[in-house]
């Protein structure tokens, strides 16, 4: 028994080294290893002691640990092709509409996808490249390609394809999907700590507007500085599920992320930035006007305006998203670029990080302008996060994690929890799931003040899970359900959870979580 | 509510001949219809009434209040008067008798041999020495012109590379100041103003006060910070503060170069001004919260440097206060909610820029609204006692719970009380080891 489980870690451990050699950080890994070797630390008597020692003294022994954790992560998440078929139909489909939609706006404003940007022009944008707020454009008439309601009028067709075999069955459910989602109690295994009444930061709401931010802020702060210097994610992912002080979470999330900004990543963000000053991608002008309607006119983020010019342009150009989410995301244009001589690299994918805007997708990144201002920090934090998280929310799939079983947990939970809401709604003839869709697809960015809206993002970075997403939809429905229950058009129940602004999300989701 | 309503209401809670409505029964009368004045007034019930009638409560304009405190118009209030405000508050509100009052302030101190009034030497950016106060340092160095030409004169020749801005003593909302960078541009201004025929009509008085030029940019734009502070009582001294200010963006990206010295969008961050210019939005009016604010400093610069940038802020506030305490008329009927603009510069420390007596309600935004109506609201709130009608003999200690949004910053009173009980305490104790 014990042989066999020793054969199972040996093997384990040789996949691993097999797969360390081909991580971009093996080699300067190596070289520091064989550094330490040659070293009068490590002794040739005691070889594997020795070296195991000096390693941990030189960090090294985080570094290996940090490696390994995050190359768990980015295995489990890749699962396999989707099992339903009708899905990545469906996601095709939505794909080739976003496509044709791209394509027909293009030739209604007689532009091209991709053409080089005139030599006056590049030098134009460079020089209001901190400024680009004043960079004058006409876009009058762009559009957005879509918005979250139209991705939700595709997602409501899905459950569509089964047949209704029953009368009083309602039209509008998900559950017709074969899809396992958690019931309340398994959320409650999930989090155990949010469920068992621990104290959380945030959990107070008079401590928001207080200065000091209490007894258990300065207990905190505290554990949360020793974490940080220990800087190994799986501890700092731990740490952010009680909430992390507002002022340790950048460093806590870049660790639990893996984002370290090397010579390397600044070079590669230079690297970006000069794409998008050599070709003209009609992108570019949806990324201006989405954050002009966004961010531009919310005041939480329109300082931030021009931070996100340059991280969200940079964002579009960024082959390693592609890269990254082969097969998480569908496949991507290629287009020629207009003006280049006709040679092999003439064409470009569209756009090369293959991730077409919808309206408030900049939402995504204007968090972490509270966090990082300096646009290379935060534009690797941003797009560690976006891969890891966020392209599930706007793309068809079978997920656990995916906007799909996202909506379903949703729906499922406040069937189960809040049956009053559930008969009330299907009274009013409302789809439960179009009163809250935007704050799922925007992870509640733009909905709740950024400090809350900062304590949601620990929690799915600690529990490594979007689940908390449509739980905090239904706990807010059930804190207003006695004013939803007062209304009975889409407008008015729209009207009543319009304005978030007085919601503490802590308390309300461990009132939820724990036990009655 | 009928009178039949009324008895079964009282009866239905048990309390025969309490006719609450009436008791609480408050007469008002206000010069400014604002909106978010006059639907607090209402929820309260308040009843309005004209100013020849007999009103509990005046939400006054400066200029009215004047009036009714000076001799010729010989009013008297009763006990169950109050107005919003007090009949000096130019002292603090007036931009030169400020910085007499801060600097005359500073001397008493100095001369009581208060350590307060601590001086060290600090090196300025052009390298000349200079001798400053380490904790009452807020204000800008300022002079009033002309009246302090000469002593402006000497303090410009320190360093002559540093810019000036000019303002005058009597006006508010950004009109009438410029930026000087030349001695040669304010000599040119004082001989226009100095009209040797008609020496009646002098121009009137300015402050000229070193400008921040280093201020803390966010996003690449200047701001300025508009913080609410109540005053109930100035001997003792009774000031709060109110946790939900705002910052007042520029449109327009900071720049100290020179051709855009007389481009008063990049400098000014008043909303009078800002709203002229073309990149001004009307959602959010360019302002954000201060708890935004506090988040992003946290967030970016750590929670050290900032809990000391607001420490440091509320010490301004209560300094600023104490200095003028002495020469306010300390009039019971009387309270004010101050206007507090504040620059913060690039190494995290505030400076007073001016205190304005009757602050603006009228709502840019929605969320301007939203504020505005909780400050009135935790305004009467605090200043009124518990059973809601003026009355000058309350001792002026509202309850916790009255405070809604407002921190004590300072109650002098409260201080003498706990002084003395824990005095008291301590000879207790040293008593006690004596017979043991």
């Amino acid at each position: 028994m014990d042989g066999i489980k020793e054969d199972a870690i040996h093997n384990t451990a040789l996949k691993l080294a097999e797969e360390i050699k081909n991580l971009s950080i093996y080699k300067s890994f190596y070289s520091d290893i064989q550094k330490l070797v040659s070293s009068p630390n490590v002794k040739k008597e005691d070889f594997k002691q020795s070296l195991q020692e000096a390693m941990k003294e030189k960090g090294l022994d985080t570094k290996l640990r940090n490696t390994v954790y995050h190359w768990v992560r980015t295995q489990s998440k890749n699962n396999k092709l989707d099992p339903l078929t009708c899905l990545s139909k469906a996601s095709s489909q939505w794909e080739k509409r976003i496509h044709k939609s791209l394509n027909s706006m293009c030739s209604d404003l007689e532009t091209s996808l991709a053409k080089l940007r005139p030599q006056s022009e590049q030098d134009d944008i460079a020089e209001k490249w901190n400024e680009l707020s004043t960079y004058s454009l006409d876009l009058s008439k762009y559009r957005p390609v879509y918005a979250p309601k139209d991705f939700l009028e595709v997602l409501l067709t899905l459950s569509g394809y089964v047949p209704f075999t029953r009368e009083d069955e309602p039209k509008w459910e998900f559950a017709h999907l074969p899809l396992q989602v958690k019931t309340l109690d398994q959320l409650r295994k999930e989090y155990p700590e949010w469920a068992s009444g621990e104290p959380l930061l945030g959990a107070n709401p008079e401590s928001r507007c207080a200065l000091g931010g209490g007894a258990l802020g300065a207990e905190r702060a505290a554990l949360g500085a020793r974490v940080s210097a220990l800087r190994y994610a799986p501890v700092a992912q731990e740490f952010l599920k009680r909430g992390s002080p507002h002022c340790l979470r950048a460093g806590l999330w870049a660790q639990v992320l893996g984002v370290e900004i090397t010579p390397h990543q600044t070079a590669n963000f230079n690297q970006l930035k000069k794409s998008v000053l050599e070709v003209d991608l009609m992108i570019d002008k949806l990324i201006f006007k989405d954050v002009q309607l966004t961010a531009s006119n919310d005041d939480q983020y329109f300082v931030f305006e021009d931070l996100l010019y340059q991280v969200m342009l940079c964002f579009s150009r960024d082959g390693e998203i592609l890269q990254q989410l082969k097969g998480c995301v569908g496949s991507a244009l290629t287009v020629t670029i207009k003006g280049k001589q006709t040679s092999p690299d003439n064409t470009t994918v569209f756009p090369p990080s293959g991730i077409i805007p919808f309206h408030g997708f900049s939402m995504y990144a204007t968090p972490f302008c509270y966090l990082y201002d300096e646009p290379v920090q935060l534009y690797y934090t941003f797009r560690a996060f976006y891969i890891r998280y966020w392209h599930r929310l706007h793309n068809i799939s079978t997920h656990p994690q995916g906007i799909v079983s996202l909506c379903l947990l949703y729906e499922r939970l406040l069937e189960a929890n809040e049956p009053l809401l559930w008969i009330h709604f299907k009274n009013i003839n409302i789809h439960p799931v179009r009163v809250v869709f935007k704050w799922l697809m925007r992870a509640f960015s733009g909905h709740l003040p950024p400090d809350q809206l900062l304590f949601l993002w620990d929690a799915i970075l600690g529990y490594d899970s979007l689940d908390i997403l449509p739980l905090l939809a239904v706990a807010i429905l059930s804190f207003r359900k006695e004013n939803i229950f007062q209304v009975n058009t889409i407008q008015n129940v729209d009207a009543v959870l319009a304005d978030l602004s007085t919601i503490s999300i802590v308390p309300l989701l461990q009132l939820a979580l724990m036990k009655p | 509510m009928n009178p039949d309503s009324k008895k079964l209401a009282a009866s239905f809670y048990g309390r025969v001949n309490a006719p609450i409505v009436e008791r609480c029964r408050v007469n008002f009368c206000t010069d400014l219809e604002k909106s978010v004045l006059m639907s607090n007034f209402e929820r309260r019930g308040w009843h309005q009434v004209s100013p020849d009638d007999e009103w509990n409560f005046y939400w006054a304009s400066t200029q009215t209040c004047r009036n009714l405190f000076s001799v010729e118009s010989g009013y008297r209030m009763n006990d169950n008067q109050m107005i919003n405000h007090f009949p000096n508050h130019y002292e603090l509100s007036r931009k030169d008798l400020l910085v007499k009052n801060i600097k005359r302030y500073r001397k008493e101190l100095e001369r009581e041999g208060n350590p307060l009034a601590e001086k060290a030497e600090v090196v300025l950016q052009g390298g000349q020495v200079v001798t400053r106060y380490v904790h009452l340092d807020f204000v800008p160095v300022t002079f009033v012109l002309p009246a302090d030409y000469n002593m402006f004169v000497e303090e410009y020749r320190k360093s002559p590379q540093s810019t000036w801005i000019m303002k005058p003593c009597g006006k508010s909302q950004g009109t009438g100041i410029f930026l000087i960078n030349k001695l040669s541009k304010l000599k040119k201004w004082s001989r226009e103003a100095k009209a040797p025929f008609h020496p009646q009509l002098t121009k009137e008085s300015y402050v000229i006060s070193r400008y921040i030029d280093n201020p803390l940019l966010i996003g690449g734009k200047k701001f300025d910070l508009r913080l609410y502070v109540l005053v109930t009582s100035f001997r003792p001294l009774k000031a709060y503060l109110f946790q939900l200010g705002f910052c007042r963006f520029c449109t327009v990206k900071y720049d100290t170069s020179v051709t855009e010295l007389d481009n008063m969008y990049v400098h000014l961050t008043n909303v009078s001004v800002q709203k002229h210019g073309g990149d001004y939005n009307s959602i959010h009016g360019g302002k954000m919260s201060v708890q935004n604010l506090k988040l992003y400093l946290e967030g970016t610069r750590g929670k050290a440097v900032t809990d000391k940038l607001f420490a440091a802020m509320q010490w301004l506030i209560v300094h600023s206060l104490k200095a003028v305490s002495s020469v306010m008329a300390n009039d019971r009927h009387c309270f004010e909610c101050y206007g507090y603009d504040i620059i913060i510069d690039n190494q995290l420390k505030p400076w007073l820029v001016e205190v304005n007596a009757s602050p603006s309600l009228t709502s840019t935004t929605v969320n301007d609204r939203i504020l505005k109506y909780k400050l009135i609201d935790n305004i009467l709130s605090v200043v009124l006692p518990p059973e809601g009608v003026p009355d000058v003999r309350w001792n002026k200690q509202p309850n916790v719970e009255a405070l809604g949004n407002f921190d004590l910053l300072i109650d002098e009173e409260l201080m003498e009380k706990d002084e003395q009980t824990s005095a008291s305490n301590r000879g207790h104790k040293s008593h006690k080891n004596r017979t043991t």
